[in-house]
């Protein structure tokens, strides 16, 4: 009953690095309707197992739809075995996307935290066009959680990598790499998405340091719609839906315990 | 073909009906003329008082199903009919309101206030209330067709659910019945011995319908911190894993009862509401599924379509409680 709901044709799906893979699917109405932060909710299964769809940021909208996404469970690792011609169940795209940076803003500061680096080269592909400085730190859990990211340096920006064991770049989570960027409270803006303590560090930091953001929050999701009041968050202003009020925020507007 | 069918004074277009809690999100998804085609919309349950919901996590996906409490996060009446209700009216399908009261003074409260919806919005109330059609171009109804008694609320006396209590059942159905000028619908839990006896208490109350099942008293836990996975601790479980019980439920309480049942648990596709149907079902509602296949309500609608066209069935009341023994 929904406009939103239709069966998509996958074009590619490839493995990028050993924990994260890319699905492409041919939908030229949702590529130019989708803004950064917005997400699809595929069904993963034919069946009932699993039986809630799946929500996944949108990585790129360009000919074609892509997601960047890594299989962790039952959902996921159905996706992993579309081929290309598969059929694809999809809603979206859904949800509030990110809130562009205010007028003042010089550098923009993406913090990013595993497959939470997922909607930041869409928000790349919109922001390129402005003249900010951009700069992406990416914390990967492992080697396998690093990806070149050619997209985004082909963009113009700066990435910095850390990982937990140090096998690429620093050693550390993400937060080891704020002091490669000189943070301004009044001209650098923060985008981030990734795993809620990540989130919480980041809004901490922004907090001390006076600097306004975005975050992309995630929740457990049935309808994906806004309808079941199931994937609320707590915010300064009350409970509100990922699927439907986010899943962008203001940075300072999210509670994290 | 004819697929209306009639509660009380009312002429729905079809049977199939979405359930309270799972149908409601924005406009701008929605394709108008697709959910024209429902024979009723049940807006999620609306209490006196705005009520925030619980805190998460809400929902929790087990096999086949979930576990949702949701808390019954609404407006409240004032601004449901404030901010909710014109919108669901422009649908124009039937709606059937769901409430719930802590006590049965917010029942009666609610009620009243429902009541003058249709009393500030009618020049001749006593023809509209009449007339045996409903007619959704007529908009001195207010497009409530109904009104669905959610009576999984609290007992206050008994420390159980009105639900669990055949005199609480009665009474509290009685109360507004006196009151309501729309027909009265009682929602029943299945978290009880025998629900036969439950409906009958409904009944004898005077109830236009029945309509169940509500959720199952559910939990998941979490081994690795040993805390349930729900906010609220414990949850109700939805979804096709407890369809087999709730139609067991459904063709319990049609045998007991004379007025009309409103089948709902699990239902995913038309089959399954045919067998809500043939157990005895005057109407069926999609619930938990639609977060799953939004056109789900509409699947239903056609598949019942094509199995009359099949079975050279003219009237869908042939299919209604036609189960052999
Ligand atoms: C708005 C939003 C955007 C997302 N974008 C992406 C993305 O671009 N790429 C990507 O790989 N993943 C993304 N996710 C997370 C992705 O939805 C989950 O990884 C996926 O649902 C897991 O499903 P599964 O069946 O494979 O694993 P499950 O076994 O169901 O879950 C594995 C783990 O993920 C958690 N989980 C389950 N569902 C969700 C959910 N809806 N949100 C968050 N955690 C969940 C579970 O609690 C469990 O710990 C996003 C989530 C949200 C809410
Ligand atoms: C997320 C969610 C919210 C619900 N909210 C309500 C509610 O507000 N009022 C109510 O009477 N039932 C509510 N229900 C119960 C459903 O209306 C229905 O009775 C039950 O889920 C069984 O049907 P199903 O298996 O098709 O979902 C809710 C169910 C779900 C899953
Ligand atoms: S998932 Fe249903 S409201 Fe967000």
């Amino acid at each position: 009953m929904d406009k939103i709901q239709n069966t998509y044709r996958v074009i590619s799906n490839e493995r990028l690095c050993a924990h994260f893979w890319r699905l492409t699917f041919d939908a030229p109405q949702l590529a130019q309707e989708v803004q950064p932060g917005q997400f699809v909710h595929i069904r993963t299964a034919d069946g009932l197992e699993p039986l809630f769809r799946r929500p996944f940021s949108i990585y790129r909208a360009q000919r074609y739809v892509e997601i960047l996404y890594e299989p962790i469970g039952p959902g996921t690792r159905l996706l992993a075995v579309k081929q290309k011609g598969d059929s694809l169940d999809v809603l979206g795209p859904l949800g509030t996307g990110f809130k562009m940076p205010p007028e003042r803003t010089k550098q923009v500061v993406m913090i990013a935290g595993g497959i939470g680096v997922a909607p930041m080269l869409i928000l790349t592909d919109i922001l390129k066009k402005k003249k900010y400085e951009l700069i992406l730190l990416y914390g990967g859990r492992t080697r396998g959680h690093v990806y070149p990211m050619k997209e985004f340096k082909d963009s113009g920006v700066k990435v910095y990598i850390s990982t937990d064991d140090g096998s690429v770049g620093s050693k550390g989570r993400v937060s080891v790499l704020f002091d490669k960027v000189h943070f301004n409270p009044l001209t650098t803006f923060i985008y981030t998405c990734g795993p809620n303590p990540m989130i919480k560090g980041v809004q901490e930091f922004a907090a001390k340091h006076n600097i306004g953001g975005q975050a992309s929050c995630e929740e457990i999701m049935a309808c994906g719609l806004g309808a079941c009041l199931g994937c609320s968050i707590e915010t300064k202003h009350g409970y509100r839906t990922v699927c439907y009020d986010g899943p962008a925020f203001d940075l300072e507007e999210v509670i994290f315990y | 073909m004819n697929l209306s069918v009639k509660i009380a004074n009312v002429t729905f277009q079809n049977p199939v009906t979405v359930a309270s809690g799972t149908f409601g999100h924005a406009e701008k998804y929605y394709n108008l003329k697709e959910v024209r085609k429902l024979g009723a919309i049940v807006p999620k349950t609306v209490t006196f008082y705005p009520q925030v919901g619980n805190p998460p996590v809400r929902i929790w996906e087990t096999p086949s199903g979930m576990i949702n409490a949701i808390g019954i996060e609404n407006p409240g009446i004032d601004g449901f009919i404030q901010a909710k209700l014109p919108n669901f009216k422009k649908i124009g399908v039937p709606l059937i309101i769901s409430i719930l009261g802590h006590n049965p003074q917010e029942f009666v409260g609610i009620v009243e206030k429902l009541n003058n919806v249709i009393l500030s919005e009618a020049k001749d109330l006593k023809e509209s209330l009449d007339s045996s059609a409903y007619r959704p171009q007529n908009d001195r109804m207010g497009g409530i067709a109904a009104i669905e008694l959610n009576l999984s609320c609290p007992n206050l006396q008994h420390k159980t659910l009105v639900a669990q209590d055949t005199q609480a059942t009665q009474e509290i159905v009685k109360q507004i019945k006196t009151i309501s000028k729309f027909p009265v619908i009682a929602k029943l839990s299945p978290n009880v011995t025998d629900i036969g006896e439950i409906a009958l208490a409904a009944e004898a109350g005077g109830a236009d319908a029945i309509s169940l099942i509500n959720t199952f008293t559910a939990m998941s836990i979490d081994i690795k911190t040993r805390q349930s996975r729900i906010g609220n601790f414990t949850g109700g479980l939805s979804g096709p894993a407890i369809r087999p019980i709730a139609l067991a439920m459904v063709h319990q309480v049609y045998k007991s009862v004379k007025i009309p049942v409103i089948g709902m648990g699990g239902i995913a596709n038309a089959d399954d509401a045919l067998e809500f149907m043939i157990a005895g079902a005057t109407m069926v509602a999609v619930g938990t599924m639609n977060f799953v296949n939004p056109r789900a309500p509409l699947d239903v609608l056609e598949g019942i379509t094509s199995y009359m066209k099949e079975n050279k069935i003219a009237d869908i009341k042939e299919i209604i409680g036609s189960l052999k023994e």
